[in-house]
């Protein structure tokens, strides 16, 4: 695997060449700080791009046109990374080895066709696509509640603030939605082609000497590079544990903690961290895993995440109303003893092994190469190498210091009130 | 070990099947680093009736999955999941009504961890005590799925779909039925369906053919076959039970389902051409790019859809699950478009290219390639080779004169309505 990095002026393009894959892949990434009132009109936009272009003008005829290019697949989405929004196209294709010559070029034509040359006259998007993509708007805001576990992370993010981005929910706002209009979409689309940053990434079994001049050819920014926020969110710890709840007519109850992590090194962040959360809740061999589930029956599901750009670990769980409080007990004295240091090199080595493991299996799978070198552009993340060496010489005491700086700030619980019928 | 080309995806797969009847397919890769190893048998939620040497059982339901929980328990205390994170590699297991598969994956230890998996596989531990433990997770498992409104639509289409079929029933069972199940229960069921000449092995990824047949054959090579029970499957009558119902959801966009029950002993097919030829129909009516999909689109009828074909006995059967703002007017266009079909040579030979493509775009992800073999293994009982010269044999009369030898009539239809607000 070879990278290249080629600043061209207004965009940064990433040229990952590795002959392991039949497929070439290509993600174009617009990034800008994520501003609350702009999430909902972001997810429109994103939605019209695959609804028509200039010269697509119906969503069959773009699903039709990316059949003819051998099952190229494209598709758009929006997610938040700390402080910023990231609005991805993603184009999948095989190499022309394995269709025709030309198909690679005429991909790369199309999707240029779909993001510079959408469907607008007049400075308008066109009315009927909008209404259809507002209505299906409407309807995934409506239908958040339907899953519970995502409903809870959401319900917990805006216990423990309500201004921070973490609280900020990806589906958007109704009143929001309300407000766009054919007008003030396409202004918005403006914005975004400009004042965004922009990095094209493309891996596969290509040249630098073929790659260069398409996307050249195809992507053309006028944006204009200055200076950046962190990404990284500086979250806040409270004085006093918050706890909330809310009912839901279901079976099962939602546990969702929030627990900041305060002042992390680089180093900590990336490395100590990750063996932390391996150790104590993500995994089916972690503490929470044997503690929670498998020594008290009591859930199915336990596991914890560290949101590494958000400070934050969250831990969930699938509970029994009646067993709230021997969980949240079980889950608190299981950090505890990661404080106190209780857990062996052996748990150690394991966690290791598994982290090691996930980074060769990063190299397997194309979009997971460029979440890598995305993440070492916009953060400065260590590279493969330097990331397998570091994670290496991490120790007990590392784990132990980080351990301490975990703190559990709000509990959220979504309790299932139906009644049980057994 | 027979080799096994298969063709125009540059790739050779092994088989054999051992003395005592098990199956081994083995998928090697030479540019890989990560395996997937499958330990498999064609036990699943549908076999709860069966007769061993004139004696007749019945068992709860849900018993396969009881059965695949309770495997991870080992006489010698150490814990699979353990074990396998040792090196770093993840396991799980799956039930489904017609299997139940045990699984590891990473990028290293290979010989250990298979060794492991077949060993752990073949030895059961079931006591009191732990059978009485597993309830308490699988309840919270069961309630957590129970929550899902796409679930409970979908329980509800086949309870109407089927009169005595088991798949009626989730395959987990509910909790009433799983508080009955003893360790007496589990031991019958594992000693009569865990035989070899039941089981599979399929392996895919990087590893070496040689060493790992070899292995196979010391673990499992000497254990003797057995024969397998008399398995009653209730045999399913042609008519849907109930053709129309409503149903109310913790939702806010309405849903619908539809299920169609496919007789197909007079239909004259090979399975595999069979499913091709149903698949192909169904994508070209509902699929992406059909004219189905557009006019529903616009008229923004559908906010999501999902379709899928099941085989039960001798008949297919079709679902669609919708939520939709009309789902009066989305059954209605349903209707339409299966009333008088004609397939279109134009969508035919798209999809035909697409689905080429598709097979050799499956080739570059392991993950992919496990499922298409394992879907092979569980329908038809071996590996299709030669999938793309099938698909380029389809022909366009054939579908047609199979599109007007079935009834697509049979139909059970579920509407799914919010909860009126207390």
């Amino acid at each position: 695997m070879e990278y290249i990095k080629k600043d061209l002026a207004s965009y940064n393009l990433h040229i990952i060449k590795t002959d392991k894959f039949k497929t070439i892949n290509i993600r174009l990434v617009f990034h800008s700080p994520i501003i609350k009132e702009e999430i909902t009109i972001r997810n429109v936009l994103c939605d019209m791009f695959m609804q028509s272009s200039k010269n697509y003008d119906s969503k069959r005829k773009l699903t039709i046109k990316c059949q003819d290019l051998y099952a190229a697949t494209i598709e758009t989405t929006n997610n938040r990374l700390g402080n910023y929004i990231l609005t991805n196209f993603h184009l999948s294709l095989l190499n022309d080895k394995y269709t025709e010559e030309g198909n690679f070029e005429e991909s790369l034509k199309f999707l240029s066709d779909i993001i510079f040359n959408p469907d607008v006259s007049n400075n308008r998007f066109k009315k009927d696509k909008l209404d259809i993509v507002k209505i299906s708007a409407t309807n995934n805001i409506n239908s958040a509640k339907e899953d519970a576990s995502s409903y809870s992370l959401m319900r917990m993010a805006e216990a423990y603030s309500k201004t921070s981005p973490i609280s900020y929910r990806m589906l958007g706002y109704l009143e929001d939605l309300e407000k766009i209009t054919e007008e003030n979409l396409y202004k918005y689309y403006l914005k975004m082609l400009t004042k965004d940053f922009v990095d094209i990434f493309v891996v596969g079994d290509v040249t630098e000497e073929e790659i260069v001049p398409l996307i050249k050819k195809y992507f053309k920014f006028k944006t204009v590079k200055r200076k950046k926020v962190p990404y990284i969110i500086d979250s806040k710890l409270r004085k006093k544990r918050l706890f909330a709840k809310e009912s839901i007519d279901n079976s099962q109850s939602k546990l969702a903690i929030c627990n900041v992590t305060t002042s992390l090194s680089p180093y900590e962040r990336f490395y100590p961290l990750t063996l932390y959360n391996i150790i104590l809740g993500s995994g089916s061999d972690s503490k929470l895993f044997k503690n929670v589930r498998e020594e008290n029956s009591l859930c199915y599901t336990i596991n914890s995440v560290a949101n590494k750009l958000d400070n934050l670990l969250i831990i969930m769980a699938g509970i029994d109303k009646e067993s709230y409080k021997k969980c949240l007990d079980l889950i608190d004295s299981n950090m505890q003893d990661m404080k106190k240091g209780k857990f062996s090199e052996k748990d150690i080595k394991i966690a290791k092994e598994y982290y090691l493991t996930a980074l060769d299996e990063m190299l397997e799978n194309e979009s997971s190469i460029i979440d890598n070198y995305l993440m070492m552009e916009l953060l400065g993340t260590d590279d493969f190498e330097e990331k397998r060496k570091k994670m290496l010489t991490c120790t007990k005491r590392d784990i132990i210091k980080v351990a301490k700086k975990v703190k559990m700030d709000t509990v959220f619980c979504l309790e299932g009130v139906k009644n049980e019928r057994d | 070990m027979k080799e096994i080309k298969l063709k125009n995806l540059d790739v050779s797969c092994y088989e054999e099947d051992l003395d005592n009847g098990l199956k081994v397919v083995l998928l090697p890769f030479s540019n890989k680093k990560n395996y997937f190893i499958n330990y498999g048998t064609y036990f699943g939620a549908d076999i709860t009736n069966f007769t061993v040497n004139k004696k007749d059982y019945q068992v709860p339901n849900g018993i396969a999955h009881f059965l695949e929980h309770k495997m991870f328990e080992q006489a010698d205390g150490v814990d699979p999941f353990s074990y396998f994170a040792e090196s770093g590699t993840g396991s799980n297991a799956s039930t489904s009504y017609e299997y139940t598969n045990y699984i590891c994956y990473g990028n290293k230890e290979f010989s250990r961890n298979l060794r492991y998996l077949l060993k752990f596989v073949n030895e059961p531990y079931y006591t009191d005590k732990n059978v009485e433990k597993e309830k308490g997770i699988i309840a919270e498992e069961l309630k957590m799925y129970e929550d899902i409104p796409d679930f409970q639509l979908e329980m509800r289409l086949r309870e109407n779909i089927f009169h005595k079929s088991p798949r009626r029933i989730d395959i987990g069972g509910s909790i009433k039925d799983i508080k009955e199940i003893t360790k007496e229960d589990l031991y019958l069921c594992y000693d009569n369906f865990y035989t070899p000449s039941n089981m599979f092995i399929l392996i895919v990824g990087n590893f070496d053919v040689e060493e790992s047949i070899k292995i196979i054959k010391e673990e499992v090579g000497d254990i003797k076959d057995k024969k397998l029970p008399n398995i009653k499957l209730p045999k399913e009558e042609e008519t849907i039970r109930v053709k129309e119902d409503k149903i109310t959801g913790n939702i806010k966009v309405d849903k619908l389902g539809v299920g169609l029950k496919i007789d197909i002993s007079n239909l004259k097919m090979d399975d595999l051409t069979l499913d091709l030829y149903l698949n192909m129909i169904t994508t070209i009516i509902f699929g992406n790019s059909s004219e189905f999909r557009e006019r529903a689109h616009n008229e923004k009828l559908i906010n999501n859809f999902y379709m899928e074909w099941e085989t039960y006995d001798k008949y297919r059967i079709f679902y669609i699950m919708a939520s939709t703002n009309d789902k009066e007017k989305l059954l209605e266009e349903i209707k339409y478009e299966l009333n008088d079909l004609v397939i279109s040579e134009e969508a035919f030979n798209r999809l035909k290219k697409v689905w080429i493509a598709n097979e050799v775009k499956m080739i570059d992800n392991i993950d992919a390639t496990v499922g298409n073999l394992f879907d092979d293994l569980i329908k038809y009982r071996k590996v299709i080779p030669n999938k793309v010269e099938l698909i380029k044999k389809l022909s366009i009369t054939e579908i047609n004169k199979l599109v007007k030898k079935i009834d697509f009539s049979n139909m059970s239809v579920v509407y799914m309505e919010p909860v009126e607000e207390k």
